[in-house]
């Protein structure tokens, strides 16, 4: 039986983790070697839709590395990409994938032993949880189709656009919104756009009756209703036949928000 | 001596075989005829024959990719098999042309690309070699040499990432190097040539403290012809020094030997000095910060081009060590020196200096570097000026004023509660001279001086009684006096001297302030708080922000004459950007698309850097320079209409799926 | 008049104090007296505390500094004489011929590979070999050829001409001769670095005299991986690799009876960087390092002694030491002392920290500019406290080892200093860079 290699991916920012990768490689700090890197200006720069993108395609492990809250060389982009692992995070729970896949440490450029380290631990994990299952699984890459489609919606990236605003400098009416209250809108978004695109994701492979998506998606009919409504005003779903009394819906590709 | 009998720079490695590097000898060398006309044979080198003089080519939509993987002598060759990966190079798409260079960064390394960028009319370059972080300007440098655009450049880090990280395993870091490569070439094959920004340079700077760093590194800045504002959070200029009575090779006393420096900055007329003054906010970028300075409650706004920070260091408070802030007469270094400097020593005969009290693996993990020369120093000062051992204004118990440092309120608040107990400084005058023994766990009189004044202080008889963090040595008190009991490591035994006073030598610690300071620089510290430079060895006074410098025991322990030059070595590297009076930006920045855009403002309000605003149109632009590239606003927008260029989407995923895809 | 500033050494300091003046628009002359600019920066195998390869990090600067537009290199070059005031020196500087072509030599090394003269490599510190013809190393900048007249068989015999023969560049000159050239400069930093000190006399050490003691920079060039053993460590005595090492510090230095009284300020943290690379080469090898005091005082450098001991189970004794020899195996003997009680340990290999030196010609250089020397041979600072890098001299400054011993971040500096120090005085004689 050949080892298992896993496919890790590794997005650093070039200020602190990536530097702190080069000072492992010139203290030789040895670490496993599946993980690939690719170098980031600021760990703010890594779009949700890439780590969704890249574990639909079969990636088995994604780190992202930035630098210490506090520390970030471009002021506050780490703050940002805490929020959107949050997202990320909360997505992949939906997705049912292994969280352990996703990573996001803070490493600095004079981490050199923790960065071996933390791949090192990155790396057994994944090895642990085996090859991943995207690929033999379609209802997983249906689910993660649905997650890249999460994170290219408006609102998504409106409510990520706006949330240390709205937390910190208050809403469009100056008014600050508790850390509660804004997970709370969050948790709500990810939910009903997640759930929406697995629609979509599911009609854009066979067009299908709301029964049939209130079964796959696993929620009640009435619900899959509204989310096809709201799908069809942004004309985003079509009606692809009609069987019967039965309408079958079908993704369109040329919708939008 | 014998030469070896092994051809130089030859090894069992494999991989140690270049066939383009000619340095190498072959196994034998051949008598040479003299006088034939036998031509030599041909040998296909790439220096040899000078290609016809083409400028590389881009006008065709050919993508044409050239890679250059590099041995780093063994660095890279020792542990990533460098042949196999030029042979896979050059099955990737859009590579016409692969080779390895010994050393891609040396000269010949840098030949080679440069012809080939020629000869072949790549039009994309990739270097698997070492770190983009310092070898990325040299390669696009020469890319721009043959007339390719420097960010058609792409890199793949298989040294410090790869070969340096994964020693044991060849096969496994050569298929690593395979795919960092391949990841590079995706990339490669979407740059498009980029244009960078002119910048105008404000040819002033803000030197942040005014010690003997900052006053050197401001006046040489100002006599390079640029004005100085120049911070000093205290009421007086001079620093870390005001504390000290003397200095090592100094005939006059420390104050007087400053004088001359701070007396140049305040009437240099291209120096502004600020007393009493911080820095509450700093905005911009090399070349253009904005900066506010406080004072005594009012603010104003300068407009600097570069910044020093110079803000010095203060002494470790020993909390807790050898019966400090328990016993009168325990004192530390700087506190003895005030003493001595306000003639209010006590009257003293044995002395014992301890060193690397909190340092070197106690609370501190470093050697503070100074403090044996200063104690020394102390030491031959008592030794000197104490030979009669009458102390000075009637002796008696130590009372530090100090004023200095901000540690000060807590030491008063120290002798406030021990003056009301315990006995004074021993009373009597006592024969014979001063008695100083230095317990120590290295003696570190480093250089051509302070070496000397440890010979000197030994010919005085100043003992030197070596510890070891196993056995520290113990003060109490007896009596009147300081009992010092310590392990004899000759005599394998336990002995005990008795002192009149203890000097503590602690180390030099980063002020509390310094991490705000960090934070609105946005500069980083170190794991001992010092300031972080940007290379230990080649950048030690740059911080890898353009544009700020550091000097002085800012940066970590320092003596005076070191903190000397490191401010005049700022003065100089500020000076650069200033002289030429432009900086070239970087064009990695953020490009809104106006079609999509559909004027949200999400990007306005996430910019970190105001670089972004609202055009008439309703639309987002980005101001370039402004613009720092880190993408936040791209991974934000809403409508995706911004793409961060050199870094855009199709370019990450491209670098992604390439790793997954594992085929080209 | 001139706004020119001459730089005298191409070691890191001055290669440093060129980068400077030149971005800043100033013209530099660099003056190297050897083929190629580098100094001791590029003989290191690695920089302490981050075991940074140091040609690595040097390469791009050489590379940098030789490309400038601001820059003039002058290699194989010396000054010879000094003449007028700050603003305005007339500096003769003797180009000596390399018989070599510099603008048509590719450095291909054709010639080299057929040049049948073989002598020992000074940059290998003689343990490796090179020809009469010779690139001094595998990155020298300029990458140019040069001949070695002393020792080249056209020169002594006129025969052979097999170089000659070979370029096909035509790049190989017998005729040329040495030439003297008067520069006009504002300025002049001085930055020549050091010597080694030859620990032959000093007996007690067995330099010389015991094939398995190496020198520092012996062993430095051994462990590089384009050293003359291409990275191995090899005993001089059978070529094995050793397996237990000492390296003995302040070999000739703090000793007043040998004439270097002064602490050379590196050894302890290169002897540390040495034993862990080695213990990097081969696991098994065991180091110890013999140490009058542990001087470990620069950023970062006590934590990495302390990683030494701990990772890399290198072993510090703090005594004086002296080698024998075990005439059986060549086994170096270290006899030193514990407490009071003499101890000797066998090792396979020495390694001496010797005495870094002022440069063999620091005395004719300080006369031919007319600054003084310290007791100890190095250029003195006008004021020991706040003007390091000036001299007594006005016009002239001093950068990295040759003024005082130091670490390369200091030398870099330095270098900066100086820089500093050599635009405000041409500016301050009237003219603008």
């Amino acid at each position: 039986m050949t080892e298992f290699k896993p496919k890790i991916i590794g997005f650093l920012c070039n200020w602190c983790s990536y530097a702190g990768a080069d000072l492992a490689g010139v203290s030789r700090y040895q670490y496993p070697p599946d993980i690939r890197i690719i170098r980031v200006m600021c760990s703010a720069r890594i779009d949700p839709m890439i780590i969704f993108t890249l574990f639909k395609e079969g990636a088995d492990g994604i780190l992202v590395g930035g630098c210490h809250l506090g520390d970030c060389h471009y002021i506050s982009g780490n703050y940002h990409t805490e929020k959107r692992a949050y997202v990320i995070e909360k997505l992949i729970e939906k997705t049912g994938m292994e969280p352990e896949r996703f990573r996001l440490e803070w490493i600095s450029a004079s981490e050199g032993e923790r960065f071996s380290k933390v791949v090192g631990e990155f790396t057994e994990t994944i090895r642990g949880l085996g090859p991943s299952k995207v690929k033999e699984d379609p209802e997983l890459e249906t689910k993660i189709g649905a997650a890249v489609g999460t994170t290219l919606s408006f609102r998504i990236r409106a409510l990520l656009g706006h949330e240390i605003q709205m937390a910190e400098g208050g809403n469009v009416y100056g008014e600050k919104v508790a850390e509660e209250e804004l997970q709370k809108i969050v948790d709500q978004a990810v939910e009903v756009e997640f759930r929406r695109n697995h629609i979509l994701e599911i009609a854009s492979s066979k067009p299908s009756s709301a029964k049939e998506l209130s079964q796959v998606v696993g929620i009640p009919p009435d619900e899959v209703v509204n989310h096809i409504a709201t799908l069809r005003q942004k004309n985003l779903l079509g009606i692809d036949h009609i069987d019967g009394m039965t309408p079958f819906y079908v993704a369109l590709l040329a919708g939008g928000d | 001596m014998e030469p070896e009998e092994q051809p130089p720079a030859a090894s069992e490695e494999p991989t140690e075989e270049v066939p383009e590097t000619p340095a190498q000898p072959e196994e034998k060398v051949p008598e040479a005829q003299p006088g034939t006309e036998e031509q030599p044979p041909e040998t296909p080198t790439e220096t040899e024959d000078q290609p016809p003089e083409t400028p590389a080519t881009l006008d065709s939509d050919e993508v044409r990719i050239g890679a250059f993987i590099c041995h780093c002598g063994t660095n890279i060759g020792g542990f990533v098999d460098v042949p196999a990966v030029v042979e896979y190079a050059k099955t990737l798409p859009n590579v016409v042309y692969a080779t390895d260079n010994l050393y891609s960064c040396a000269e010949d390394g840098l030949a080679s690309i440069r012809d080939a960028i020629k000869e072949h009319k790549l039009n994309r370059v990739i270097v698997a070699s070492c770190t983009p972080r310092t070898h990325a300007p040299l390669f696009q440098s020469v890319c721009e040499e043959a007339g390719l655009n420097k960010y058609l450049f792409e890199f793949a880090n298989i040294r410090e990432q790869c070969s340096w990280v994964h020693m044991k395993e060849k096969e496994e870091a050569t298929q690593k190097a395979k795919d960092l490569v391949r990841s590079a070439i995706s990339k490669a094959a979407l740059l498009v040539p980029q244009e960078e920004m002119r910048v105008d340079v404000v040819p002033r700077s803000l030197v942040i403290g005014g010690g003997v760093a900052g006053l050197s590194a401001a006046l040489s800045v100002a006599r390079q012809g640029f004005d100085v504002h120049l911070v000093e959070k205290e009421a007086e200029l001079g620093g870390f020094v005001r504390n000290l009575n003397s200095l090592s090779l100094a005939v006059k006393s420390a104050a007087e030997t400053i004088k001359p420096l701070i007396d140049d900055a305040m009437s240099h007329e291209n120096i502004t000095v600020h007393l009493n003054s911080q820095v509450e906010q700093v905005n911009g970028f090399i070349g253009n910060f904005d900066t506010t300075i406080v004072t005594d409650g009012s603010s104003k706004e300068v407009k600097v081009g570069t910044i020093i920070v110079a803000t010095g260091a203060l002494e470790y408070i020993p909390e807790g060590f050898y019966g400090y802030g328990m016993y009168d007469n325990v004192v530390t270094l700087t506190e003895f020196e005030i003493l001595a400097k306000n003639h209010k020593l006590p009257k003293i005969q044995n002395v014992a200096f301890i060193q690397c009290v909190g340092s070197k693996g106690q609370d501190k993990s470093y050697c503070s570097r100074i403090c044996c020369g200063v104690s020394i120093k102390n030491a031959l000062y008592i030794m000197e000026n104490y030979a009669d051992i009458v102390g000075e204004e009637g002796g008696g118990r130590v009372e530090v004023d100090v004023s200095v440092p901000e540690i000060s309120s807590r030491r008063r608040r120290r002798r406030r509660i021990t003056s009301a107990e315990g006995p004074g400084a021993p009373g009597g005058a006592p024969s014979g001279g001063p008695e100083i023994t230095i317990f120590n766990r290295d003696v570190v009189t480093y250089g051509a001086e302070h070496e000397i004044y440890y010979n000197k202080a030994r010919e005085k008889r100043i003992r030197f009684v070596r510890y070891s963090l196993e056995n520290l040595p113990k003060v109490k008190l007896e009596g009147e006096k300081l009992a010092v009991s310590y392990f004899h490591q000759t005599l394998k035994t336990d002995r005990k001297l008795l002192a009149d006073m203890v000097v503590l030598a602690t180390p030099l610690v980063a002020p509390p302030d310094a991490s705000e300071l960090s934070k609105k620089l946005k500069v980083p510290l170190g794991q001992d708080g010092f300031f972080l430079e940007a290379h230990m060895k080649l950048r030690p006074i740059d911080f890898a922000t353009d544009g700020i410098f550091v000097c002085g025991t800012a940066r970590g322990p320092a003596d005076i004459t070191e903190s000397v030059a490191q401010g005049l070595g700022c003065a100089s590297r500020a000076a650069i950007p200033m002289a030429r009076g432009f900086i070239q930006a970087e064009a990695i920045l953020a490009q809104v698309d106006p079609t999509i855009c559909t004027g949200c403002g999400t990007c306005v309000e996430n910019c970190p850097y105001g670089a972004i605003r609202m055009t008439d149109e309703g639309t987002a632009e980005v101001l370039a320079a402004a613009c720092k590239g880190c993408g936040c606003c791209g991974a934000t927008c809403p409508e995706k209409a911004i793409t961060m260029m050199n870094y855009t989407d199709e370019q990450l995923l491209a670098q992604g799926r390439s790793i997954l895809e594992g085929v080209p | 008049m001139s706004t020119d500033v001459m730089v005298i050494g191409g070691g890191i300091a001055g290669i440093q104090a060129s980068l400077d003046i030149a971005d800043k628009g100033g013209h530099v002359i660099l003056v190297e007296k050897t083929p190629s600019i580098g100094g001791r920066m590029a003989q290191l195998d690695k920089t302490f505390p981050t075991n940074d390869c140091s040609i690595c990090i040097l390469a791009p600067k050489m590379a940098d500094c030789y490309s400038h537009p601001n820059i003039d290199v002058m290699t194989y070059s010396e000054v010879i004489g000094v003449e007028g005031d700050a603003g305005n020196f007339n500096v003769n500087v003797l180009k000596k011929a390399r018989y070599v072509d510099e603008t048509m030599c590719t450095g291909c090394e054709e010639c080299v590979v057929k040049c049948p003269v073989k002598l020992p490599n000074e940059f290998d510190q003689g343990l490796g070999e090179r020809k009469a013809i010779y690139m001094p190393f595998a990155q020298a900048v300029p990458r140019v050829v040069t001949i070695d007249k002393e020792n080249c068989i056209w020169f002594i015999k006129e025969k052979c001409g097999a170089c000659k023969i070979l370029c096909k560049r035509e790049a190989i000159d017998y005729d040329q001769k040495d030439e003297e050239v008067n520069i006009n400069v504002g300025s002049i930093i001085v930055a020549i670095g050091y010597d080694l000190w030859d620990p032959t006399p000093a007996s007690e050490y067995g330099y010389g005299k015991y094939p398995n003691v190496f020198t520092g920079m012996e062993y430095e060039r051994m462990i590089n991986a384009s050293g003359p053993t291409g990275g191995e460590m090899q005993r001089r005595s059978d070529g094995k690799r050793p397996h237990k090492l000492a390296f003995i510090q302040c070999v000739g230095s703090r000793n007043p009876q040998l004439g270097h009284a002064y602490c050379c300020s590196v050894c302890c943290m290169f002897s540390t960087k040495e034993a862990m690379l080695a213990r990097e080469h081969h696991e098994d090898i065991d180091s110890a390092i013999f140490y009058k005091d542990l001087r470990a005082f620069g950023k970062g450098f006590w934590e990495y002694v302390e990683r030494a001991k701990k990772d890399y189970g290198v072993r510090y004794i703090n005594s004086d030491a002296t080698v024998q020899e075990n005439p059986k195996n060549n086994n170096p003997i270290v006899v030193y002392d514990v407490a009071g009680r003499p101890e000797k340990e066998e090792f396979d290999m020495v390694v001496l920290a010797t005495t870094l030196i002022p440069r063999s010609d620091a005395v004719k250089v300080a006369e031919m500019i007319g600054i003084p020397l310290t007791q100890f041979g190095f250029f003195e600072s006008k004021d020991r406290i706040l003007g390091p890098v000036d001299t007594k001299r006005d016009g002239v400054f001093l950068a990295g080892y040759c003024r005082e011993p130091m670490d390369i971040p200091e030398s870099v500096a330095e270098g900066s200093a100086a820089a500093a120090r050599a635009v405000e005085t041409v500016l301050e004689k009237g003219v603008s860079v």
